[in-house]
């Protein structure tokens, strides 16, 4: 009896999924829509949230679906032709351009990183850090808020004699790929034990805690008193609604300073000009009194070789779209991205020129 | 005649389900090769699990290509996987044997079956709303008071004292959500159990003058032990294979072995699947192998789980129901 029961009901749901499809055909013949899909960092979904709207109503022809996963996944899945456009905070590594020379990593926009914490009473209060710090908390040799180093760099401040936790990232994450430079760069021994990338073989660290995508970073440290955390800025609001403190963080010429629309594009405009043709590079440490030490580019994982001329026209028609309406201040600075400097609009134009 | 396409048929339908897993594992066997020679038997002891530098050049290491640095041990995962169902079944079982007899005994015949759809009902809640309820409702709770409080009442046992009995993330946590999961796997499969004990034997054994409780615990519960291991067994396999609810709840520790119940853990699956992204970065492939050795030694560990089981119901209690 259950069974037929259920028989019928799966051939009423195929039918009706049947005439739903006929129906999404009848509409497309109507207007050709080209559908494109894109996944990934969870940086940079915030944006491509609010330009989707607005992309669409200016280009009706084409369907575009944006899903937050994390870096690793908008890098993968890219790869193997599952999206048309995959998110990442990091560009792909030589190996694998070198095993894939049509995966493009195209800059969309400048984002940066807070290092937050969950200290109570003290979200209005701005700690100075530095990669060092950052880098022995994350690694277990400093284990408590009120360090003789942490003190010795924050003279003044009242310091609570507790456990820092520490959180990461547990899904491949192009946030922990620049956090993970930002302490590979700046502190030798995290140089040689761990390297940086969008996983790292996280040290053993007792309360340490992961947590997945950047919802769950701000979420696992506003519920923890006494962690610390790196976030993208795009999730400023959240970090500020969830009374997070954030971090003036020590740059290149060891000024500590905060990530600012000022501070951070300081940062972009010195390394601008040295952003090679491929455009894969890391904007960690940018020289300069004013430079936000943890900025980078957000990319876009694309396939050159597309398998047939409509997807590839849709692709370069969102990608143009995204570098000139959609890099209007009006559309970044609500994530509290910033605009590409004109030269790497350039640069990503031409890598767009190659998609076919 | 007439019987032999129907018997052809039937036997070629129940040969795919075992050719569908030997092919799974004979899969996984061939795919993982390289993983499990490079890894070695130290695989399963080691605690350090690192992909090494995706962005190095490869580097040949035991005569196969590797991303510098890299390092792969499952320790951590294997114990975060055994303690969390262990200590879930643990839990689950108290509450669903309580809840069938209860709905077996104790319930009208008329509103049984209602309270017993309700408790299936349980059963088909996808795990990630078991994993948003573990973060929105339980972790609080476990961080606030749970926590404290056991290592309070409990703190002279071993793994339950803990000056810092951590986030809600955890263990702890995790175990409470598979036990819920699993609850009603155990419960309705006993309950159906125990409403097939012939009524004789409860009728004659309240006849000789034994209390409710007598009744139940001595003239009913032997004859649905068997059941009630295959209940567990089912359960078990569940909750060895969670990825979801526990990857939301379990703090996902890498690289660090549980101290206490309240220590941040991981699971072979959920770990699996928070790697995979990074994993298929690599270019030599031997993270996405090593992963998939992983899913093998899961693969083994539930199958040693039934087999023990399946030796407890048959020989060892059968044999100890005779005396």
């Amino acid at each position: 009896m259950h069974i037929f029961k259920n028989l019928r009901r799966s051939t009423l749901l195929r039918s009706g999924v049947a005439a739903l499809a006929l129906a999404a055909v009848s509409a497309g013949t109507a207007k050709a829509a080209t559908t494109l899909v894109e996944t990934g960092s969870s940086l940079l979904y915030p944006l491509f949230n609010i330009w989707v709207p607005d992309f669409t109503a200016a280009n009706p022809g084409i369907q575009l679906t944006t899903t937050s996963t994390g870096s690793g996944a908008g890098i993968a899945q890219s790869m193997k032709g599952l999206v048309q456009i995959g998110a990442s905070d990091a560009y792909l590594s030589d190996s694998i351009v070198a095993k894939n020379p049509n995966m493009l990593s195209i800059p969309l926009a400048i984002s940066a990183q807070s290092v937050n914490y969950n200290l109570p009473g003290m979200a209005a209060k701005h700690l100075k850090l530095s990669g060092p710090i950052l880098a022995d908390i994350y690694m277990g040799k400093i284990t408590m808020w009120n360090d003789p180093m942490i003190k010795a760099m924050n003279p003044g401040v009242a310091l609570p004699a507790h456990v820092i936790i520490p959180i990461h990232r547990v899904d491949g994450s192009g946030d922990t790929f620049i956090f993970s430079q930002y302490l590979d760069k700046s502190t030798p021994a995290w140089h040689t034990a761990l390297g940086y990338g969008t996983t790292i073989s996280w040290p053993a660290v007792q309360g340490g805690l992961g947590a997945n995508g950047n919802p769950g970073m701000v979420s696992a440290s506003a519920s923890n008193p006494y962690s610390i955390a790196y976030i993208g800025v795009s999730f400023k609001a959240q970090i500020d609604k969830a009374g997070l403190g954030t971090a003036e963080l020590k740059n290149a010429d060891g000024k500590f300073v905060l990530p600012t629309a000022e501070t951070v594009s300081a940062a972009a405009n010195s390394l601008a000009t040295d952003t090679p043709v491929d455009e894969r590079i890391s904007l960690i440490f940018a020289k300069g009194p004013e430079a936000y030490p943890i900025i980078n580019y957000e990319y876009a994982i694309i396939n050159a070789s597309q398998p047939d001329a409509t997807t590839a026209k849709a692709i370069q028609t969102f990608l143009t779209w995204a570098l000139t309406t959609g890099n209007d201040p009006k559309y970044v600075s609500q994530v509290n991205f910033l605009p590409l400097p004109p030269a790497v609009v350039e640069l990503s134009k031409s890598q767009i020129a190659r998609i076919q | 005649m007439k019987l032999k396409p129907f018997r052809l048929s039937v036997l070629g339908l129940s040969l795919l389900i075992p050719a569908a897993l030997c092919a799974v594992v004979l899969f996984l066997a061939i795919y993982s090769a390289p993983a499990v020679s490079f890894n070695g038997f130290g695989f399963v002891s080691r605690i350090t699990w690192d992909l090494g530098n995706l962005y190095g050049d490869p580097v040949t290491v035991r005569g196969v290509q590797v991303p510098p640095g890299a390092s792969y041990g499952i320790l951590v995962f294997v114990v975060g996987t055994l303690l969390s169902s262990f200590i879930a079944i643990l839990i689950a079982v108290p509450l669903s044997v309580g809840a069938a007899i209860f709905l077996a005994e104790s319930v009208p015949a008329k509103i049984r079956p209602i309270l017993s759809l309700l408790v299936e009902l349980v059963a088909v809640v996808p795990s990630v709303v078991f994993g948003l309820w573990g973060i929105a409702v339980l972790i609080p709770l476990m961080a606030g008071y749970i926590g404290p409080g056991l290592s309070h009442i409990l703190g002279f046992i071993p793994f339950f004292s803990g000056g810092n009995t951590g986030s809600g993330y955890g263990l702890l946590t995790t175990s409470i959500v598979l036990a819920l999961m699993i609850t009603p796997i155990i419960a309705t499969t006993l309950l159906d159990a125990l409403l097939q004990v012939p009524k004789e034997n409860r009728e004659s054994a309240f006849a000789l003058g034994a209390t409710h409780f007598e009744v139940v615990s001595k003239a009913m519960m032997p004859m649905v032990r068997t059941t009630l291991i295959g209940g567990i067994v089912l359960a078990l396999g569940r909750a060895l294979g969670e990825t979801m609810a526990v990857l939301m709840v379990s703090g996902g520790a890498i690289n660090i072995m549980p101290q206490n119940i309240y220590s941040p853990v991981s699971t072979i699956a959920s770990f699996i699947v928070s790697q995979l992204d990074s994993a298929e970065q690599d270019p030599t492939n031997m993270a996405v192998q090593s992963l998939a050795e992983i899913a093998l030694v899961l693969f083994i560990i539930t199958l040693a789980v039934n087999a023990a089981a399946k030796l407890l119901s048959s020989g060892v209690l059968n044999g100890r129901s005779k005396h």
